[in-house]
């Protein structure tokens, strides 16, 4: 790895992680205020976020695992928020509701 | 009030005090590295370092048990067993911190010897208390432990958070007993030495602070039991699943066995999965409570702690915890930048929260609020935001400068110290640690003086 390697691939990380995070926030923040806008915002923070993992696959020099770990980990952020609060939604339901 | 939350409460002083200490001493440290002949053997920067992290995980410690010690009654509808003993540990607990603080002070090192082990330092990195003081705070842990068992058994009940705080404290006080030197080979002791700092910061307190914040979101925002225990168990199981394992992204320069760097990287870049939900989780639960609440400060202090979380230890632990990019970064000021964030993120915001909650009920006001907590909020935030800030550019400067062009030799290490990126970003350090500190003042004056004037009856539940 070159030095400007590692800060790159390390920066490429860092946002990584913060555009599935920002995703994760708007898509939340647009199911609870039923705000497509938010949603719409999140989803591009996922585009962002894959964007990303491309990047980090093509032009980092880290090896293949990691980046066949980088891909996976791209897949479960899509599932992360949406499941989450599926889930969240039912665990809030009373047991009258439920019913 | 119960008698053990008058002890909370103190615990709660004592936390505070020692955050402003760790604060001085911090500012201190980050001095030193502006001005490296400061108080030149006089009072060394390692001796302000000690100060800084001891404290650090002292006040951390303290706010833990003063907020176990302030929902446990509640919990469980009675007073806690044994509450004579842990009032008198506290107070032997606090003679303890103040003797080695004189001690740390005034002696600071010994000779190479069984004195200097027992009286002076242990010299293990963050639990250098003295062996006698350590064995104190072994004997205090107990007696906290027994409190809470003791309470459950007397009780005859139990409940799903008080399940997992029950077998969270054994490991919890185990680990501790591994602060306890006796291994000669560097690299062993390293390898052991890294299973107390770690399995506590990334393993028992997360499923502590865990506990505490499921008791927070039913007092502050009225979640049921039933959903903060589910949920309870799948954060504790997310994060030991991958937090444990993650023990490996220590392991760099020490000297153990290679095949720990890649499970380390591997399990602990898992750990921004679980920190994800638990936003989204912050998020529905505001949003299901229609953002509502009778304590303000201490709801915002929650979502802080979220965020907090998840910036500080997924995406900043995330950028450098693969083994390509650890082994460059690993002991530089990036490690301190993302230490920094994550214990703000996970203890420290949760703890504040835990602050207020008390704050309102000792006040008995029903409605908390006010100007002087957004003040402190934003000014320790900030202050916080910009420290790390600066951090993570001396640390990109130091890995790049000092580590991946010079290879890591003497001469490169003084070459990065001198690299205008790496000055800038200690200067930027010591500005918003300054402002951090002003936000400490704030804080506190905030916990003295809020509710003073608000109407005590009339029950109140706004939006904020």
């Amino acid at each position: 790895m070159t030095p400007y390697a590692l800060i790159y691939t390390a920066v490429l990380l860092g946002l990584f992680v913060l555009a599935g995070g920002s995703y994760g926030g708007f898509y939340s923040v647009g199911k609870l205020w039923t705000n497509a806008a938010f949603i719409r915002t999140g989803i591009a923070c996922y585009l962002v976020a894959i964007l990303l993992a491309l990047a980090i696959c093509l032009f980092t020099p880290l090896a293949a695992l990691w980046k066949i770990f980088i891909v996976l980990s791209c897949l479960i952020y899509a599932a992360i928020p949406p499941v989450t609060w599926r889930y969240l939604a039912k665990l809030h339901r009373t047991p009258e509701e439920s019913k | 009030m119960y008698r053990s939350q008058k002890l909370a409460v103190r615990y709660f002083v004592a936390a505070v005090a020692l955050f402003g200490v760790m604060i001085i001493a911090g500012l201190l440290s980050a001095l030193y590295y502006l001005h490296p002949s400061l108080l030149f053997d006089v009072f060394n920067f390692n001796m302000a370092k000690i100060f800084h992290i001891d404290t650090l995980v002292i006040w951390l410690l303290m706010g833990f048990m003063g907020a176990v010690y302030w929902f446990l009654p509640q919990e469980l509808g009675r007073e806690v067993e044994g509450i004579w003993l842990a009032e008198i540990l506290f107070y032997v607990f606090c003679a303890a911190v103040a003797v080695v603080s004189v001690v740390f002070i005034f002696v600071q090192y010994g000779g190479s010897n069984e004195f200097s082990l027992w009286f002076i330092n242990q010299g293990r990195k963050y639990v250098e208390a003295p062996r006698w003081a350590a064995v104190g705070i072994v004997v205090v842990v107990l007696t906290f432990v027994y409190n809470v068992v003791a309470t459950c058994i007397k009780a005859r009940r139990m409940t799903g958070i008080l399940w997992v705080l029950v077998l969270d404290l054994i490991p919890l006080t185990l680990l501790y007993l591994d602060a306890f030197p006796a291994l000669t080979n560097m690299s062993t002791d390293l390898y052991w030495w890294w299973w107390l700092v770690h399995m506590w910061v990334e393993g028992t307190w997360e499923v502590l602070i865990g506990c505490i914040m499921a008791w927070a979101l039913m007092d502050v925002m009225g979640t049921s039991r039933r959903i903060v225990e589910t949920w309870l168990y799948i954060e504790v199981m997310l994060v030991l699943g991958t937090g444990i394992l993650g023990l490996g992204h220590h392991y760099f320069w020490i000297g153990t066995p290679q095949y720990w760097l890649s499970i380390g990287g591997f399990f602990s870049a898992l750990e921004p999965l679980p920190l994800l939900g638990m936003v989204v989780h912050a998020i529905y639960d505001a949003g299901a409570h229609h953002m509502k609440t009778n304590n303000r400060p201490a709801f915002y202090w929650i979502l802080a702690e979220a965020f907090g979380n998840f910036i500080g230890a997924g995406m900043f632990g995330f950028m450098m915890t693969l083994p390509q990019i650890n082994l460059f970064s690993h002991g530089t000021q990036w490690t301190v930048s993302h230490g920094h964030f994550a214990f703000w993120g996970a203890y420290g915001c949760g703890v504040i929260a835990i602050l207020y909650i008390a704050k309102q009920k000792i006040s008995g006001v029903n409605f908390l609020d006010g100007r002087a907590w957004k003040w402190g909020f934003g000014l320790l935030n900030f202050g916080l935001i910009g420290m790390v800030g600066g951090l993570l550019i001396a640390g990109i400067a130091q890995a790049f400068y000092e580590r991946a062009i010079g290879g890591s030799t003497l001469m490169a290490f003084m070459a990065g110290q001198e690299n205008p990126w790496f000055v800038s970003g200690m200067y930027a350090r010591m500005g918003f640690g300054l402002i951090f500190a002003a936000g400490y003042v704030v804080l506190v004056y905030d916990l003295l003086s809020a509710g003073k004037h608000a109407p005590k009856s009339a029950v109140k539940t706004q939006a904020p």
